[in-house]
């Protein structure tokens, strides 16, 4: 018996010395906490925001969008534009290398955007789905040691910003590797080169030196932690200097610990409730009503954007005027106001009164659980309030990805739908091109208003920023008066930041850990 | 015992069969899972060629008797997710699950072994009450609940107790590193602590509760009330005579218990960031990663056939009663 307790005594502080020094961080060291790991580490097949952060701290782009949307020289330090604008030639900063030791040239930058498109490869995600169709790339060539063009099938004013979204690699090395190698060893050409990846654990990065992007901290983890609770336990213990998705109801828990405050943020994702303009719908009660522009015009007065945002998000917030982000938007039109009675006062001029029980017209919101911040509870607010003016609303809330991802792509939801879609900093067309067609992929609300859609012939004829800025506005004032969004608001985005650490978030949902420093 | 062993085989294959039908419905259910592979801004045509791609544009009973047919040439299939053979997946996920669940059946056989021994000796007294209380709230107690109130009243304010994650034990020692895995198994045991102890309560309550019933009925025998009279020890009696007889039933229950432990596993590997099956199973689902999904059941449905053989065999071996045949 006696031997049994020693040994158990013995063998208790083997695992509390073993322990000591383990899990806090040390002052070369940042680690953030994730809610998902990445699908692979395979540059050309990011499609999720979550894992492009991890990606451009290995990789580099060619320029670097700025947490203020400007676009900054990363990998090449300038650019020119041909005449017909179809072509866009980089030159490279000189003596760059890739993280296997090799010099990394325009050669590398060529194949990276050929590799993308390489039927054998058979890329799927943002580059390969998005990016190249939406810039109708043709091809990249290396001019000279230093020179890079990227071929384009037309004129792009969102060209820049977009290639700037391919992450750099190098030839000889992923020449050598199949794609699956290639998924699981990453050979970068960014501030940190890749240590190890630990599935569903971490993610190990270090410091490369003379990195075209200075780096304070010499080793880089992402931490995998799926539950909130446990990432905000995680940073209140300090075994993690920031974690991203920080929820709402955990905010005053965090700040009241001594260990970390919350960052929040007016994040670049546009919240809106879609109104179905397709004849599906159309011969539904509701679905004609919403229909006429006047009557969604209505709807902008009768929802409190700001209380929303107080009560349901703790995050106060400014309703947006349209589907541009703040600092492009048009630079007059006011956010509608919450104002019930000019609501009803128009609902009644556009041929639909109250009938002898309250209702002006029924109708059905659809909407998915689970994913952007309290959206049951935001949707159900929205039909209480579109309830309080007589347009009797039905709450359909579903699950996510099983139900209601599918009908969104097929574009089926409606009449109304809640969404949000994903947004940027640098560019007003980024955020308007979910409208660049009627045919657009997200243009779920099969929206085919004729003043928008030919303001795009405009726009891609041009090349004066004058008469591009021009056109944009006048699209923005058809879209706030007869738009087929219920214009809502930014998500706002919760970091929890430990106070060991100083580092800034930024709006449009990317995180930079380059300039993060100890306090 | 190796024809018992073969008899056995028809029944194994027609519960795969069976776990890959159910999982196959379960996951159509929700639809085409297309969608979730795609970027938010994709066009119809790369939707289409997506679908077409991942296999998803043809008929249900092709999808699933396609899949059947690569199973018995053991080919997983690749997971959508990761892009990558499922079964390889898999296979670096299995031994954190390992670890947990050895772990918590440890904590589940053996520490209800004195509780449950304990309650039966003290019987009808305020001990006894305690101890079947605290059982009666280890089976109420929902495992996740456990497992974020550790997190919370214990890890945070004990700092050495690690709140998540993962340091590996069986995965170096697979790999041949057996020097890693040595060296980290003090600190995976340490890890193992919280998450361990939320999957096993349950089953050590029920263990416990088990174990005192038995070691009732065994104690009012008459062989136990002879080896009384003799003179021996209380602790005699109860360890060497009587335990024997009353651990049957719980030997029992072994196999069905990891069956049980897997499914617990599965919400406490989430809150505890343990990189297992569990997990991955979870994520999977969330994904519409369907062969990574059916190849997790077709592992883990074969683990549990497993290891209900070796309990009966062993069951077999303890009581001389029971006969395989």
């Amino acid at each position: 018996m006696k031997k049994l307790l020693t040994g158990l005594i013995a063998g208790a502080s083997v695992l509390f010395v073993s322990s000591i020094g383990f899990s806090a961080p040390s002052d070369d060291t940042f680690v953030v906490g994730l809610p998902t790991d990445t699908k692979g580490l395979e540059p050309a097949q990011i499609s999720s925001r979550h894992t492009a952060n991890i990606m451009k701290h290995m990789f580099g782009t060619l320029f670097f969008i700025s947490e203020k949307g400007t676009l900054d020289p990363n990998l090449a330090e300038s650019y020119s534009v041909s005449d017909d604008a179809k072509e866009y030639t980089f030159v490279l900063k000189d003596g760059l290398t890739c993280h296997d030791g090799e010099a990394l040239t325009a050669e590398d930058v060529a194949y990276t955007f050929n590799r993308v498109v390489d039927p054998e490869l058979a890329f799927v995600g943002n580059s390969a789905g998005f990016v190249f169709p939406s810039i109708d790339f043709q091809s990249a060539r290396a001019d000279s040691e230093l020179e890079v063009t990227i071929v384009m099938g037309a004129p792009n004013h969102v060209a820049l910003g977009l290639i700037s979204e391919v992450y750099v690699h190098c030839k000889d090395s992923y020449e050598k590797m199949s794609k699956e190698e290639a998924a699981e060893n990453p050979i970068g050409s960014g501030a940190y080169e890749f240590v190890k990846w630990d599935k569903g654990s971490q993610i190990v990065m270090k410091k490369v030196a003379n990195s075209a992007v200075p780096a304070n901290f010499e080793n880089l983890i992402w931490r995998v932690i799926p539950e909130a609770s446990t990432r905000t336990a995680e940073l209140i213990a300090g075994n993690v200097d920031m974690i991203t998705n920080a929820s709402p109801d955990q905010v005053d828990v965090i700040d009241a610990s001594s260990t970390a405050k919350v960052q929040k943020v007016s994040g670049t994702r546009r919240m809106y409730v879609g109104f179905h303009q397709g004849e599906e719908y159309a011969v539904t009660e509701g679905g004609k009503a919403i229909q006429k522009s006047e009557v969604r015009r209505a709807i902008q007065y009768a929802v409190d954007v700001e209380a929303i945002c107080a009560n349901l998000l703790n995050a106060p917030c400014e309703r947006a005027t349209g589907l541009v982000n703040p600092n492009n938007a048009h630079p007059t039109l006011k956010p509608y106001p919450y104002n019930p009675e000019i609501a009803e006062y128009l609902l009644d001029q556009a041929g639909y009164p109250r009938d002898a029980n309250g209702v002006r017209f029924e109708i059905t919101l659809e909407a998915g659980q689970g994913r952007y911040l309290n959206d049951k509870n935001v949707v159900l607010a929205i039909c209480q309030y579109l309830d309080d003016i007589g347009v009797k609303t039905t709450c359909d809330i579903m699950d996510w990805s099983s139900v209601y991802v599918p009908k969104i792509r097929k574009k089926e939801a409606g009449p109304m739908f809640f969404l949000g879609s994903g947004g940027g900093t640098w560019n007003p067309l980024y955020d308007m091109s979910d409208l660049a067609t009627v045919e657009s992929g997200p243009n779920y609300t099969k929206w085919d208003n004729p003043e928008w859609f030919k303001g795009w012939k405009v726009i891609n004829n041009s090349m004066d920023p004058f008469v591009i800025r021009r056109e944009i506005d006048r699209m923005l004032e058809v879209f706030y008066n007869e738009g087929p969004w219920l214009l809502l608001y930014f998500q706002p985005d919760f970091y929890g930041v430990s106070n060991r650490v100083k580092w800034q978030e930024r709006r449009d949902e990317e995180v930079d850990i380059f300039d993060a420093s100890l306090r | 015992m190796f024809i018992y062993i073969l008899r056995r085989l028809p029944q194994t294959i027609l519960v795969i069969f069976g776990v890959t039908l159910i999982t196959f419905i379960a996951l159509q259910i929700g639809g085409d899972p297309t969608y979730l592979f795609v970027s938010e801004r994709a066009s119809a045509e790369e939707i289409e060629l997506t679908r077409i791609k991942l296999g998803f544009d043809r008929p249900l009973y092709i999808q699933y008797f396609s899949y059947l047919f690569n199973i018995m040439r053991l080919d997983f299939g690749d997971s959508l997710y990761y892009r990558q053979p499922a079964m390889d997946v898999i296979l670096e996920t299995l031994p954190a699950t390992i670890e947990l669940t050895l772990f918590a059946m440890f904590i589940a056989i053996f520490g209800a072994i004195p509780f449950g021994i304990f309650a039966a000796i003290k019987r009808g007294t305020w001990i006894d009450g305690a101890l079947m209380a605290v059982a009666m709230l280890g089976q109420s107690i929902p495992s996740f609940w456990l497992g974020i109130m550790s997190i919370i009243y214990l890890s945070l304010p004990i700092s050495w107790l690690p709140i998540s994650g993962h340091v590996p034990f069986l995965m170096p020692i697979f790999q041949g590193n057996f020097i890693e895995g040595i060296k980290n198994f003090p600190t995976t045991c340490l890890y193992l602590i919280l998450p361990g102890f939320a999957v096993a309560f349950y089953s050590l309550s029920r263990n416990a509760r088990l174990i005192r019933s038995s070691m009732l009925e065994v104690l009012s025998q008459d062989y136990v009330r002879t080896a009384r009279a003799k003179g021996l020890s209380e602790y005699a009696v109860v360890i060497n005579h009587a335990m024997r007889n009353a651990w049957l039933p719980v030997v029992t229950i072994i196999g069905l218990e990891f069956g049980f432990m897997l499914s617990g596993v599965v919400v406490v590997e989430v809150i505890f960031a343990w990189p297992g099956l569990g997990r991955l199973v979870f994520d999977s689902i969330s994904h519409r990663d369907i062969p990574l999904v059916q190849a997790s059941v077709v592992v883990i449905a074969l683990i549990v056939i497993i290891l209900n053989l070796i309990v009966d065999l062993v069951y077999a071996k303890l009581d001389p009663r029971i006969k395989l045949s």
